[in-house]
């Protein structure tokens, strides 16, 4: 099928007649509700690329989110003290709380060097990652608020809890749009169920179109992943074409029928698009194309690297295809209570090698300089212990970082006390991370604004600074 | 207004123009004395002044006006109102002073003696005014937008005009009185209100407007060959009597209570018994309950009295709207949570009955709308003294979870002994545990674990097991039969009793604090319990030992002293939003200032008071506007009327509008057959605790063959063709549904095994026809119209070839398979999806 081959022009306006193949993006617009088809015709679609606020230093994001919450004091923040003084009681005088005791400390089993040029601290559990030490900017002041799972996910998501608004994807859709036309802005692969499940991916008050496109979820192994419904075993593909013919001429005499109607014609130029992406997202999605010294690198095709080592792969080649926010998911697996030793030493021998596979693939294929990789959780873990080898859930201080994309590359910010519970310079909160995301992606958070309900929503509601320091 | 007004024209009367020489004002005010103004003065104008002397009120009483500099210096028909620096001298401080029989002003009730007081001050200081001449007060300088008195005079909050219908040029047109009103405006703007629709097109409308499933072809002719000239009223009661009709109706009330059957949120815990709250708003639609009882019951239900226990239980279930919100339920604090509660709880009830959004005065002071912080609060008060919220068992663990009551005369006996099994588990289990050890410890001759055991609980060792002069065998007899006992115990899990989720008064009723910038523990000034100022007008006293919910519903309609003509106006426009396809407010859950202004202002007020004449009836002002003649318009383009008014605000033809995804979903069945129409109740009994867990978690299921407003909500996890097709976000109030049209709705109806099922049952139905009406069956079973020849002509050569490919494949079923593709693009199609 010819892409436009169902635009007859008579009742068409003009900017879906002029626009070729363009007018896909209208289609996947088309209605998101009035106000994004009045915005659509002023734009040429909600998700034709915009020009950002400012000069932008990257123009993608891959999120690797590690749900359960890694140990910060295990991986990236070193803290001699805690290890000497293991197995005491951690005074709260110690780290400035009001609390008499905060809890038997408990050491970390892992050794840390130091990486790169820039000297930068990691933990031998992650060696592959360590080669690529000054590509990453690592935040050791981390902080946010939900010290349960669930209300630490949406914060991490939506900037919210108690509130459905929108993801950071959806903002960044709705804020730059989509650089294929045949593809959403946004993607999720394997996307946690539980939660806040959908919320952390919704679009909430902002035209559907925002919404991420999930691909499997976080319990299924993504081999056996499918986007529904975008294929149909039942019938051939020419059957399948011919039928499509036929919704598309009783669709269009309804329109001719009909005069304008934009609804008629959104759903016309819907179905176009839903074709296009039966046969593209399958091509995106397929790594029959890769060659087998990239699957090696992923770690495709070896346990236990290959199921997050596709995902990996997938999240560059979307990447690639112009897709603008995508996010993988581990699964609930980081969330170690118990056996913090073992959990953290299975858990990070399945992300390592794919990582360092995603930043090298990204810079070789020269994709990194404008793609902002975001790794991190919900929260890190307590230095303190729970259940007598685990640790706790820590929204008061954790580690979360970024490489590529104009980031300030080899840079460690930020220092928590001398046990990794506080941090003590340099605070980076939730709502600072995300305004700094956004402003590397050329969006200025006060100004990306929505209004719904009688007025204008942001990402960060009123909080929010741009951390200038963490960009080149 | 009272005689006092003209008094005021008679003191400038009598006062001569030259005694009072217009004296210039200083030209640009101190800062000090802007900020004088900006603090006490304006806001002191706006609250007491404004209504008679603003020209944003385009009053002007005594020809005076007070909302600039210049409306004072120029003063009345006879000078100006005040000296600065000379407050003896100043008229308007005469009058504010109350002292003289002939000037009293505001006329109804003297200012407060510090308000008094301050505006002498401001005129001592020689009257500072920063509001320059061209600048009289407009909306976005209006001085305090939260100010409750001023703000009634925003449109939302005044009393309902008594509007009478129009007269018109075209007195055949209008069927009922609302039609003068629309065709009032078409006749102003010279346009013609589009022809009637043909009775296809219409049956088809009526159906899914009023029960939401297409007509059966038999249906659709017995409307077609009804010769009375009243059949559409005729259809319409039908279709009203139908017990189809809740379960449409009450989706829409469904939508503004953001029911739904699981929690969402952090944990997505499922609500067991939210289905019960759904029936119950399905009967309560289909008997036609009362708004104002409906409300009542869905507020305060639980406080009202009742005759019978089946009573008390129905008008608890209607409760449930208190409690189904979602919530943050792990490791969030007792007090946070109570005050996000309340919060989602104003939230709703100001949007889905006020159309406000008072959620924005939690942190505060409205930015738009007449309601302070202060009455935010006043309103927490009455929600945190009621309870939703309790420690009950969930998931293996005591957690402070919705608040459930059994229901039946046995309920509170097998809810209590349900929770108490299950308080006392896990030490039943323990002791269970430790007798079974004891037990195998004495077999094993171990008397050091016995006596282990017996040290930390006595109550796990049978007294002669414990006794070691008596015979082993013996011991080993008693113990077993102990430890057999409390196995017996806590393997006999009582099922889960009948229960329903309801609220309560709390047992300590108390007014709440301001919580500064919405903090939940910073604390504030303490607010009486109480309503919306700008809506209250008499004071209503709350017993100390009540919520004030009984109160607070009862105020939501008070056509007298309360919100109950805001209230109407809210619901006459949801009513004929759904109806007519946009509201006459199409902000339809706001109307204050941000919200759109009524389209039609005089109708929007007539519909709410035929409402209020009626007895808050919803069934008679469905009727109404359903049969009248505006109902009945064909949605035919028409260029003129496009060019004038290309959104058809002023309705000249009807609303071409999509299927919402229950109706989408019910047709399809229908036409294939497959639709059961009785009633279910819950739809979730196959689901664990965690509604969305992962793993071994069963899912939702989306699989019953019953109308789709019983399919299960699970918040998160929609049934697919409900996340695809815009159905209501289930975590807030939704009055105005969005309308999407993207890819993956046509992924769905393309490749969704549903769509394909229903149309391979279409297909049969079909087949067993004869071939020449085949056609005639599919065009009636799925569009509800008969195909024109072009039409059919171009089917037949789909069918025919499709049935050609199909064989030259070999396909042994290409006949049915290639009407399935046939049904299945219908299905596909525009005409389907759309309600001419």
């Amino acid at each position: 099928m010819q892409c436009g081959q169902f635009l007859h022009s008579a009742t068409r306006r003009d900017f879906l007649r002029n626009s070729a193949c363009g007018f896909g993006q209208v289609a996947l617009a088309a209605m998101a509700g009035q106000k994004a088809f009045a915005e659509s015709t002023a734009t040429g679609g909600a998700l034709f690329p915009k020009a950002p606020h400012l000069a932008a230093r990257a123009k993608r994001v891959i999120f690797l989110f590690m749900w359960g919450g890694p140990s910060h004091v295990d991986l990236f923040d070193p803290k001699p003290r805690l290890n000497q003084e293991s197995g005491k009681t951690l005074a709260g005088k110690d780290v400035g709380s009001d609390r008499e005791t905060m809890g038997e400390l408990i050491g970390s089993p892992f050794r840390f060097s130091q990486h790169g040029e820039s000297g930068m601290w990691i933990s031998e559990l992650f060696p592959h990652l360590s080669q690529h030490a000054d590509k990453l900017c690592v935040i050791n002041s981390m902080h946010t608020e939900g010290r349960a799972h669930g209300e630490a996910l949406l914060r991490l998501h939506t900037g919210q809890a108690n509130l459905v608004r929108p993801s950071v994807g959806a903002w960044v859709s709705y804020g730059l749009g989509s650089e294929n036309e045949n593809l959403p802005a946004f993607i999720t692969i394997s996307p946690p169920r539980g939660h806040g499940g959908v919320q952390n991916y919704g679009c909430a008050f902002l035209p559907a179109v925002h919404q991420a496109t999930a691909i499997g979820s976080a319990e299924l192994p993504i081999a056996e992943a499918k986007v529904s419904n975008l294929a149909n075993d039942r019938w051939n593909p020419k059957l399948q074409k011919s039928q499509l013919e036929l919704i598309q001429s009783i669709n269009q005499k309804h329109l001719n029928q009909a005069g304008a109607d934009q609804r008629i014609e959104g759903l016309i130029a819907s179905y176009e698009l839903a074709y296009h992406m039966q046969s593209t997202m399958p091509q995106v999605m397929s790594l029959n194309d890769e060659s087998k010294s990239t699957l090696d690198m992923y770690g495709v095709g070896s346990e236990p690297t290959d199921n997050f080592g596709r995902q990996c792969l997938l999240a560059r080649k979307f990447a690639e295809s112009g897709v603008r926010y995508i996010q993988v998911s581990t699964n609930y697996t980081w969330d170690h209570h118990q056996q913090v030793e073992k959990g953290h030493i299975a858990e990070s021998a399945k992300v390592d090698q794919p990582i360092a596979a995603l930043l090298e693939d990204l810079d070789r294929r020269g994709l990194l300089e404008d793609t902002l990789v975001l790794w991190g959780a919900e929260f890190g873990r307590t230095p303190t212990v729970e259940r007598g080898d685990g640790r706790g859930h820590h929204p008061d201080a954790f580690t979360m970082w970024m490489a590529g994309g104009g980031v300030r590359a080899g840079l460690t910010w930020g220092t928590t006390d001398d046990f990794g519970y506080y941090p003590v310079d340099n605070p980076v909160h939730m709502h600072d991370l995300h305004a700094t995301l956004l402003y590397a992606l050329g969006l200025h958070h006060e100004r990306l604004t929505y209004r719904h309900a009688g007025r204008d929503f942001r990402l960060t509601d009123v909080y929010g600074n741009i951390v200038h320091e963490l960009l080149a | 207004m009272k005689p006092l007004v003209s008094g005021w024209i008679l003191a400038l009367l009598i006062f001569s123009p030259g005694a009072v020489s217009p004296a210039q004002s200083d030209a640009t005010p101190s800062r000090k004395g802007v900020e004088f103004f900006e603090q006490h003065i304006r806001p002191l104008l706006a609250k007491h002044c404004y209504e008679c002397h603003s020209a944003r009120k385009q009053k002007r009483e005594g020809g005076l006006l007070l909302d600039s500099q210049s409306g004072w210096e120029v003063g009345g028909e006879n000078g100006p109102a005040l000296v600065p620096g000379d407050v003896d001298a100043s008229l308007l401080i005469r009058a504010v002073r109350y002292t003289d029989d002939d000037i009293q002003m505001p006329p109804n009730r003297a200012l407060p003696a510090e308000a008094v007081a301050r505006l002498e001050q401001w005129v001592r200081m020689g009257a500072p005014d920063p509001r320059t001449n061209d600048s009289a007060e407009s909306d976005e300088t209006f001085a305090d937008p939260s100010d409750p008195i001023a703000g009634r005079d925003h449109w939302a909050f005044q009393p309902l005009s008594i509007p009478q219908p129009p007269t018109v040029e075209d007195a055949e047109w209008p069927r009922r009185s609302l039609d003068r009103f629309v065709l009032a405006r078409l006749e102003a703007e010279k346009l013609q209100p589009a022809p009637d629709a043909n009775p296809r097109d219409l049956v088809r409308r009526l159906y899914f407007q009023l029960i939401g499933l297409p007509p059966t072809p038999q249906q659709i002719e017995a409307f077609l060959h009804d010769p009375r000239p009243d059949a559409v009223e005729h259809l319409v009661d039908e279709l009203l009597d139908s017990p189809r009709y809740g379960e449409r109706w009450g989706r829409h009330w469904l939508d503004l209570a953001r029911f739904a059957d699981s929690n969402g949120l952090d944990e997505n815990f499922l609500f067991r018994e939210a289905w019960r709250y759904r029936n119950w708003v399905i009967d309560a639609v289909n008997n036609d309950m009362p708004y104002d009882r409906f409300l009542l019951e869905q507020i305060a239900g639980d406080l009202l009295p009742y005759d019978s226990v089946e009573q008390r239980d129905r008008q608890r279930m209607g409760t449930g709207f208190m409690v189904v919100g979602p919530k943050v339920l792990l490791g969030n604090d007792e007090r946070r949570q109570r005050m996000e509660v309340a919060d989602e709880q104003i939230d709703t009830i100001g949007r889905a009955i006020l159309g406000q959004t008072l959620g924005c005065c939690r942190c505060h002071d409205h930015k738009f709308d007449p309601f302070p912080t202060k009455d935010y609060y006043a309103l927490a008060g009455i929600l945190t003294s009621t309870t939703v919220m309790e420690r009950r068992h969930m998931l293996n663990q005591q957690r402070v979870m919705e608040r459930l009551v059994g229901i039946g005369s046995d309920g509170e006996a097998r809810d209590g002994a349900y929770e108490k099994f299950w308080r006392e588990f896990p030490e039943a289990k323990e002791k269970a545990d430790q007798a079974k050890s004891a037990w195998e410890s004495l077999k094993k001759g171990d008397e050091k674990a016995v006596a282990t055991l017996l040290e930390k609980n006595k109550d796990a060792v049978a007294e002669i097991a414990a006794d070691s002069s008596k015979p082993m065998q013996q011991r080993i007899t008693a113990q077993k039969s102990l430890a057999e006992k409390l196995a017996a115990v806590i393997a006999n899990r009582p099922p889960i009793p009948p229960r329903a989720m309801i609220a309560t008064d709390a047992e300590d009723p108390a007014d709440e604090a301001v919580r500064i910038s919405g903090e939940f523990d910073d604390l504030g000034d303490q607010v009486s319990r109480g309503f919306l100022q700008v809506l209250t007008h008499d004071q209503v006293e709350i017993p100390e030992d009540q919520s004030g919910r009984l109160q607070l519903s009862r105020w939501l309609t008070d056509v007298e002293h309360g919100a109950g003509h805001l209230a109407a106006r809210v619901l006459a426009n949801r009513i004929w939003h759904h109806l007519i396809g946009r509201g006459i407010v199409r902000t339809v859950d706001n109307f204050g200032r941000a919200g759109e202004v009524p389209s039609h202002p005089e109708l929007l007020d007539y519909l709410a008071s035929e409402l209020i004449n009626s007895g808050w009836s919803i069934k008679s002002l469905v009727r109404e506007i359903a049969i009248s003649r505006t109902n009945l318009m064909s949605s035919a383009h028409n260029e003129t009327a496009y060019s004038v008014d290309p959104e058809n605000r002023l309705l000249w033809k009807f609303n071409r509008r999509r299927l919402d995804p229950e109706s989408l979903r019910d047709a399809m069945l229908a036409a294939g057959g497959l639709l059961d129409l009785a009633p279910m109740e819950s739809t979730v009994w196959n689901l664990n605790d965690q509604a969305t867990g992962v793993g071994k978690h069963p899912r939702r299921r989306t699989d019953f063959p019953c109308r789709s407003v019983y399919l299960p909500v699970i918040r998160n996890d929609l049934p697919e063709l409900f996340e695809v097709f815009d159905f209501a976000n289930p975590q807030a109030t939704t009055g105005g549904r969005p309308e999407t049209t993207v890819a993956i709705q046509g992924l769905y109806l393309l490749n969704a095994e549903m769509v394909m099922d229903a149309a391979e049952a279409t297909a049969r139905r079909i087949l067993d026809r004869a071939p020449e009406k085949r056609f005639d069956l599919l065009f009636s079973l799925i569009l509800n119209s008969e195909p024109t020849s072009a039409e059919r002509e171009e089917l037949e050569s789909f069918v025919q070839q499709t049935r050609d490919r199909l064989q030259d494949d070999g396909d042994e079923k290409a006949e049915i398979h290639a009407w399935t593709m046939t049904c299945h693009a219908l299905f596909a199609s525009s005409r389907f999806q759309f309600l001419e």
